[in-house]
């Protein structure tokens, strides 16, 4: 039985998103390492010292990460005896959601404590924290606008600000998402979905969705190991677990191509920074 | 934080008109000012390839970045409007709110101006960003850069009567977030500068109202239909909403939103000149008597201070001054004393064999009162308006640079402060590798 699609649909009948990507495509994906400058460690200010710092923009999110560290803790009873403490927190501007601004408090919003906790532990499987023991690295994340996949973001935008900051990686870690949706009897599996796509499938927009065989689930991979860091999959699933197997298949395909991106941030970064070191700079006065 | 050696140095400097990073006493450091491509205030589909840094943030209605070239200072700056009912003792006017949050770069900020006295202590809180009084110092030295820019800016930001589309119904609601990511010296300044930009970026749509007079109703606005007179109580689509952008007008007014200057007054003792009599022995209590009461305290102004001069600085002047060079608020802020300066002069009288702790006392006794001789303001208001006569044809050639730049190439550009004269030689220590 045909139905008209409907402007909410999140596959037209040519299989073109509301956005204007295919299925399979992530949204455009841009990072600056080094937004931020470093500072040295003399500086007058000692809270402001940035060891590392990078700006992840996935489509319309943007997230800004800071990497402070290593450095010492200022509490002995802190200190770990074998490795470092990853300190991470994770907040968000007020003018960061779509509409109006809203203060959020980052020490008692759930949703932001729990990603902070997600983020950490992401991070703490990639981090080669054994190499400084009793000391602290702190992993400061925020959100300028979001426009869907901020934990994927942010966990993109910590790798590269890490990588900035010359913390040794096992892997870099990349982060995408996927999701599957129902309609008019095809399984249509896509991947990096947007707000709107988001809000959808998880059926939290107050409109139609929301049924039993969507499916959104962002997944974080260290794509050259082949591991799965994190997948978090809030949906139920009606018992068909192939569905899920394509659909974590598709995100690690997103997380290729996201690592794709990410790898080539760090070459032209690593470029720059080599012409510079042989005098052959490109000296610009404004960055970003 | 600055050793009395270094505060000497600072201050010395700072009367010879060669400060520490090579400025003079009235110039202001090259700030760069990133006039942004500015969005709708609903997310559209990004398009936008071949930009390698992102610009933006299209989330806004207006943003501004405030950027020193180096790894000094970085202000982000958010403009957002949604149409709200106006508060009931100002109905024919727009509103206008302010917050500033300072929770990336932690209370080290302004710690010269700010927190004057409780410096030594609350090195060790600040590398652990989660102990309570780190925050509340955090959110008190908030509230009191959004209270200072709330009084010195804000009633002449914008014209507030022309905000209010519907007189006593619909009103503009413009709501500004500025974020610190990092402020060395001058925060005040940088902020007012990313608030006069975020302003002067911010596009809102063009809102007409949907009821003409004689009760018929224009066409419809959001597909509603049908919409009579409206003294009416009920009618939620009376607006009718221009979504084009072309049509997009900043904010009425916004060319007259006032600068903040910072002039920081610091104060040394000027030594007397050596006397022309040699020897130091029989009339050498009464000459240095004399002498001690020929020094007299000199108090000098610079403008756009760092945090090391902030910290040697005896008291800050806070001036704000319109593009007319109007002057539209004044507010004085103490200093921290000046305590380095006392001691730092007893290096110079123990020459003249005097016991350290009277001249100590001596000087500590007129040094600990953080205030400045009263005809110093009007000198230091005045020099307050030619570097704000400065900051402003600064930002108007920027901002012509930017006009005729997007007609060219149809591409964003970024705009700097790249006036030759005087800043080239500070320039070397402040260039980014890309």
């Amino acid at each position: 039985m045909a139905s008209s699609t409907r402007r909410t649909d999140i596959l037209s009948l040519i299989h073109i998103r509301s956005d204007g990507r295919r299925p399979h495509e992530i949204r455009h994906m841009s990072c600056h390492l080094g937004a931020l400058p470093s500072t040295a460690c003399g500086s007058a200010l000692p809270t402001s010292a940035c060891s590392g710092s990078a700006l992840v923009s996935m489509g319309l999110t943007q997230v800004l990460c800071v990497v402070r560290g290593p450095c010492d803790i200022g509490r002995r009873s802190d200190e770990l005896p074998d490795r470092a403490t990853l300190d991470v927190s994770m907040r968000t501007t007020p003018f960061s959601s779509p509409g109006d601004r809203r203060n959020v408090n980052p020490s008692t919003d759930r949703r932001l404590i729990e990603q902070s906790h997600l983020l950490q532990k992401v991070l703490s499987a990639s981090i080669l924290l054994h190499l400084y023991p009793k000391s602290k690295i702190s992993v400061t994340v925020m959100v300028l606008a979001d426009d869907g996949g901020r934990l994927e973001a942010a966990i993109n935008a910590a790798t590269l600000a890490l990588m900035d900051a010359g913390i040794p990686l096992k892997d870099m870690v990349c982060a995408c998402s996927a999701g599957r949706w129902n309609a008019g009897g095809s399984d249509d599996i896509v991947v990096d979905l947007n707000r709107r796509e988001i809000q959808t499938a998880t059926g939290m927009g107050g409109g139609g969705g929301g049924t039993s065989d969507t499916i959104y689930l962002p997944v974080a991979t260290m794509p050259q190991r082949g591991t799965i860091v994190l997948s978090q999959c809030e949906s139920r699933l009606s018992g068909d677990a192939d569905a899920f197997a394509q659909v974590l298949e598709a995100a690690m395909v997103g997380c290729q191509m996201v690592m794709d991106v990410m790898a080539a941030a760090v070459r032209e970064r690593g470029m720059g920074l080599w012409k510079a070191k042989e005098g052959k700079a490109n000296v610009m006065l404004n960055d970003w | 934080m600055v050793s009395p050696a270094e505060a000497h140095y600072i201050i010395e400097s700072c009367f010879s008109d060669f400060r520490i990073d090579g400025r003079s006493r009235l110039e202001h450091r090259p700030y760069t000012v990133s006039n942004r491509k500015v969005g709708a205030s609903a997310p559209s589909p990004s398009a936008v390839v071949g930009a390698s840094s992102p610009s933006s943030l299209i989330l806004s209605n207006g943003s501004s970045r405030i950027h020193l070239p180096g790894s000094s200072t970085d202000i982000l700056c958010s403009v957002k409007a949604d149409l709200v009912h106006p508060s009931p003792c100002k109905p024919r006017e727009g509103i206008v709110e302010l917050n500033v949050d300072l929770s990336l770069c932690g209370s080290g900020v302004g710690g010269g101006m700010l927190d004057g006295g409780s410096s030594s202590s609350s090195t060790q809180q600040r590398m652990n960003n989660n102990t309570s009084s780190s925050r509340r110092k955090e959110r008190e030295a908030e509230s009191q850069i959004t209270s200072l820019l709330q009084r010195l800016i804000l009633p002449h930001a914008v014209n507030y009567t022309q905000l209010a589309i519907l007189p006593g119904r619909y009103v503009w609601r413009l709501s500004i977030d500025i974020v610190v990511l990092r402020c060395d010296g001058c925060i005040l300044d940088a902020c007012s500068l990313a608030l006069r930009e975020g302003l002067y970026n911010t596009k809102l749509p063009c809102v007409k109202s949907a009821v003409m007079e004689g009760g018929m109703p224009d066409v419809e606005g959001e597909g509603f239909g049908g919409n009579n007179s409206g003294d009416g109580s009920n009618n939620k689509n009376d607006l009718i909403v221009d979504g084009d952008i072309k049509n997009a007008m900043p904010p009425p007014g916004v060319e007259n939103c006032p600068l903040v200057v910072t002039v920081s007054v610091l104060s040394a003792f000027v030594p007397p000149p050596p006397s022309s009599t040699s020897d130091n022995t029989a009339s050498s209590s009464s000459s240095q008597q004399r002498r001690h009461q020929t020094q007299r305290r000199h108090y000098i102004s610079i403008i756009d201070a760092r945090t090391e001069e902030e910290v040697c600085a005896s008291s800050h002047v806070c001036v704000s001054i319109d593009p007319c060079g109007l002057v539209c608020g004044v507010h004085t802020l103490g200093g921290s004393g000046g305590g380095g300066v006392g001691d730092s002069f007893t290096a110079d009288s123990q020459e003249e064999g005097v016991a350290a702790d009277n001249l100590n006392d001596e000087i500590m006794g007129v040094s600990s009162s953080s205030s400045m001789p009263l005809a110093m303001l009007g000198d230091v208001v005045a020099s307050a308006a030619m570097a704000s006569k400065n900051l402003y044809s600064l930002l108007n050639d920027a901002g012509e640079r930017n006009v005729n730049r997007t007609k060219a190439n149809n591409i964003v550009p970024t705009v700097g402060n790249d006036d030759g004269n005087g800043y080239g030689y500070l320039l070397k220590d402040h260039f980014l590798i890309q």
